[in-house]
């Protein structure tokens, strides 16, 4: 019964140091493996594996960093079992000369620190910005800290909750950082909730939001999410079998790579030489990018759950203390899909606030539309993302280049965030975010 | 607000080539497993342990968690970086500096675990390192091409047959089992015995104490609840014992196929 979940730990053991911060130029041949009809095999590579260091664009040597955690006015009592989520924590990188400040967005279930807004961040920095880098919505830290519902995965509302909490964090920014203008950006979801917040602000004007760019957004979030979940299906089935065959399976390359090396410690650097190993086909590959979609979903799930009182997982009369077990709480959302999250947590929620909304329409303003006039009309919107990007289906991609027209980059590979830091994406990115790109196009 | 050491993003890309010969260096180790001779039997997706943990102490132990990360955001980490301002030579020579005496608890265990040449070059590294790297403030062994490799009494009980037993939140120090606790113990107790140069048993013993944790924490990249999630007990829980198992299945001597003890004996 217990420590099923510890499967998925197992991914994150030997996903997170490659997808986080450690690519590789090494590219194994491909093996045979049963594709998955999601995404090509360079894609899902590209996806795992981030851009090899040879492509990264220059850094800075070095990037100051301070890190401020805030506890806002309109944070909710925090549950025990979230006693250490009570501060939103963000991280600034400041310039000492008056600057533009860049704002960051993470990705679905990302903190404020991930290793992808660390090369955002660095590469920013060198090109003279002040950097502030933002938890998702989604992220428990934030879902506990910082959102006026607790309930995550509203697109509007989650950026209404991401606006409110910039304003915050502004006005607390250590005095001597002095600010020329404002953009914003985000990779993946943090994609979308960066359009959103520009649109927000274009209406209420608090922050003045110059700029915004999404780099590699979804266009309709739950379709996005589906295909995951699909993913997920596919790779690792829908019971428990799935998973304790692919934790057993990892678990055994490892031991035997780990004897075969004569390490006498089972440390990062082994880990990062045995995942390039171990995971080497379309399905491998589709599976621990699964998983790390679900961990996050895990974990919002949770939140959600126990905020809403949808009793789910969590009894809403006698919620889990300090010191209480949680393996079985684990183990039942370890198989729930995020359909099973709108259906029974996101969409009664928001259809018991608002009653005349339906699941339709929950879905519907849930897609980059609710702000595609602003995206259309508005030249200070823009987008950079992969033809093979597994998010995104054929008519989303189209439906991003007919909105956005010339201000969209479409690279052909870099599968989701695949090329994220490498030359071509940083110039762009650069580029857009400087106002420099339109001029280049024309 | 916490203003925290410079990152160094340059640097960090430039380790990753390093990190991708390293890893290339793993692909080739592979392949010399498939072609390990039979006696050699490689563990089976069949052998993985169980997905549980045994954790009768949970309570008490997510207690003492919860202990360990408040201590650590509000004395620990700050103490510990502090320390990663100072200049890196000087970290160095303090790492090395503890190192070294480590060796000694080094040469006893890997003598008890019967791995009478790795002792015997923990023997060399710590007789080159105190002498010509200054009281071990250099690691010049290192560059001579012996390698640290620490271990400890833990390892020697793992050695003997002893499993991990249940998983054990040591205050202060963090994820174990009672194994490993054990093992600590006896590396203290060692080491206080021996008593190199006073170190241990002097005036000077706490403020070294100290230090020597201080060293260790600001080498570790770990940040409490970070995760920002209620399951990262769980997480960690699981990581830690599934390390410790990795290691111990390469110390014992391979099993051959019809001997295995049926699962979870």
């Amino acid at each position: 019964m217990k420590q099923r979940l510890v499967a998925l730990a197992l991914a994150t053991l030997l996903v997170s140091p490659v997808v986080a911060s450690d690519p590789t130029p090494i590219t194994p041949p491909p093996a045979p493996g049963p594709p998955t009809g999601l995404a090509d095999l360079a894609a899902l590579r590209a996806t795992v594996f981030g851009t090899p260091p040879q492509d990264m664009a220059p850094l800075p040597d070095k990037v100051p960093l301070i890190e401020m955690d805030l506890a806002l006015p309109w944070a909710r009592p925090v549950p025990a079992v979230f006693w250490f989520d009570r501060r939103l924590r963000v991280w600034l990188s400041a310039q000492k000369t008056p600057a533009p400040l860049a704002i960051v967005i993470s990705g679905t279930g990302g903190d404020g620190n991930t290793a992808k807004l660390s090369i955002l961040r660095a590469v920013l920095y060198g090109a003279g910005y002040h950097v502030l880098t933002m938890p998702s919505p989604t992220f428990p830290g934030f879902i506990v800290s910082a959102s006026s519902t607790g309930v995550a995965g509203d697109l509007l509302q989650d950026g209404h909750d991401l606006y409110a909490g910039l304003q915050v964090i502004i006005s607390h920014l250590p005095r001597k950082v002095q600010i020329t203008d404002i953009d914003i950006l985000g990779y993946s979801l943090g994609g979308a909730h960066a359009a959103v917040v520009k649109s927000i602000d274009a209406a209420e004007h608090k922050l003045n939001i110059h700029r915004a760019l999404m780099i590699n957004p979804p266009v309709s979030l739950f379709a996005s999410v589906g295909r995951l979940d699909k993913l997920y299906a596919i790779t690792l089935g829908l019971g428990d079998a799935g998973i304790e065959r692919f934790y057993q399976k990892l678990y055994a390359e490892l031991a035997n790579l780990y004897r075969a090396s004569e390490r006498v410690q089972l440390d990062e650097d082994f880990l990062l030489g045995a995942a390039a190993s171990i995971l080497r086909t379309d399905a491998e590959f589709s599976a621990a990018i699964a998983l790390t979609f679900r961990i996050a979903l895990v974990n919002m799930f949770f939140a959600g759950d126990l905020y809403s009182g949808s009793g789910v997982v969590v009894d809403p009369q006698h919620p889990p203390k300090v010191g209480d077990s949680l393996e079985e709480t684990i183990r039942i959302l370890r198989g729930k899909p995020f359909s099973e999250y709108f259906m029974r947590v996101l969409a009664p929620y928001y259809l018991r606030r608002r009653p005349q909304l339906t699941e339709d329409s929950l879905i519907a303003e849930n897609r980059l539309d609710v702000i595609g006039d602003a995206l259309r009309d508005d030249a200070d919107y823009y987008a950079q993302t992969n033809r093979d990007d597994l998010i995104l289906d054929e008519p989303e991609l189209v439906w991003l280049q007919n909105t956005l027209g010339p201000r969209i980059a479409v690279y052909d590979h870099g599968g989701h965030l695949g090329n994220l830091g490498d030359r071509q994406q940083v110039s762009d990115m650069l580029a857009m975010l400087s106002g420099r790109w339109m001029e280049s196009a024309k | 607000m916490r203003s925290w050491p410079p990152e160094t993003p340059a640097a960090d890309n430039a380790v990753n080539l390093e990190k991708a010969l390293a890893l290339a260096k793993a692909a080739s180790a592979e392949k010399s497993v498939k072609q390990a001779p039979a006696e050699e039997a490689p563990v089976t997706p069949a052998e993985a342990p169980p997905l549980e943990t045994y954790d009768p102490w949970a309570r008490l132990n997510r207690f003492t968690y919860r202990f360990n990360a408040r201590f650590d955001e509000a004395i620990f980490l700050p103490v510990a970086n502090g320390y990663r301002r100072l200049p890196s030579p000087l970290r160095a020579g303090v790492h090395n500096f503890f190192a070294n005496l480590a060796e000694a608890d080094s040469v006893i265990n890997y003598t008890l675990q019967g791995r009478l040449g790795r002792g015997v070059r923990s023997l060399g590294r710590f007789v080159i390192n105190s002498t010509i790297g200054i009281g071990g403030l250099f690691d010049v062994a290192e560059k001579l091409r012996l390698p640290k490799a620490p271990t400890g009494f833990g390892t020697t009980l793992a050695k003997w047959g002893m499993h991990p037993g249940p998983y054990l939140v040591i205050p202060l120090y963090g994820p174990s089992t009672l194994r490993e606790g054990i093992g600590l113990a006896g590396d203290y107790g060692a080491s206080y015995g021996i008593n190199l140069a006073d170190l241990y048993r002097g005036d000077q013993s706490w403020g070294l104490g100290v230090l020597n944790a201080v060293d260790q924490r600001a080498n570790i990249d770990f940040r409490y609840y970070a995760s920002g999630s209620p399951f990262e007990y769980d997480t960690i829980r699981f990581l830690y014992v599934r390390k410790l198992l990795i290691q111990d299945s390469s110390l014992r001597p391979p099993k051959t196929r019809d001997s295995d003890v049926p699962a979870g004996k």
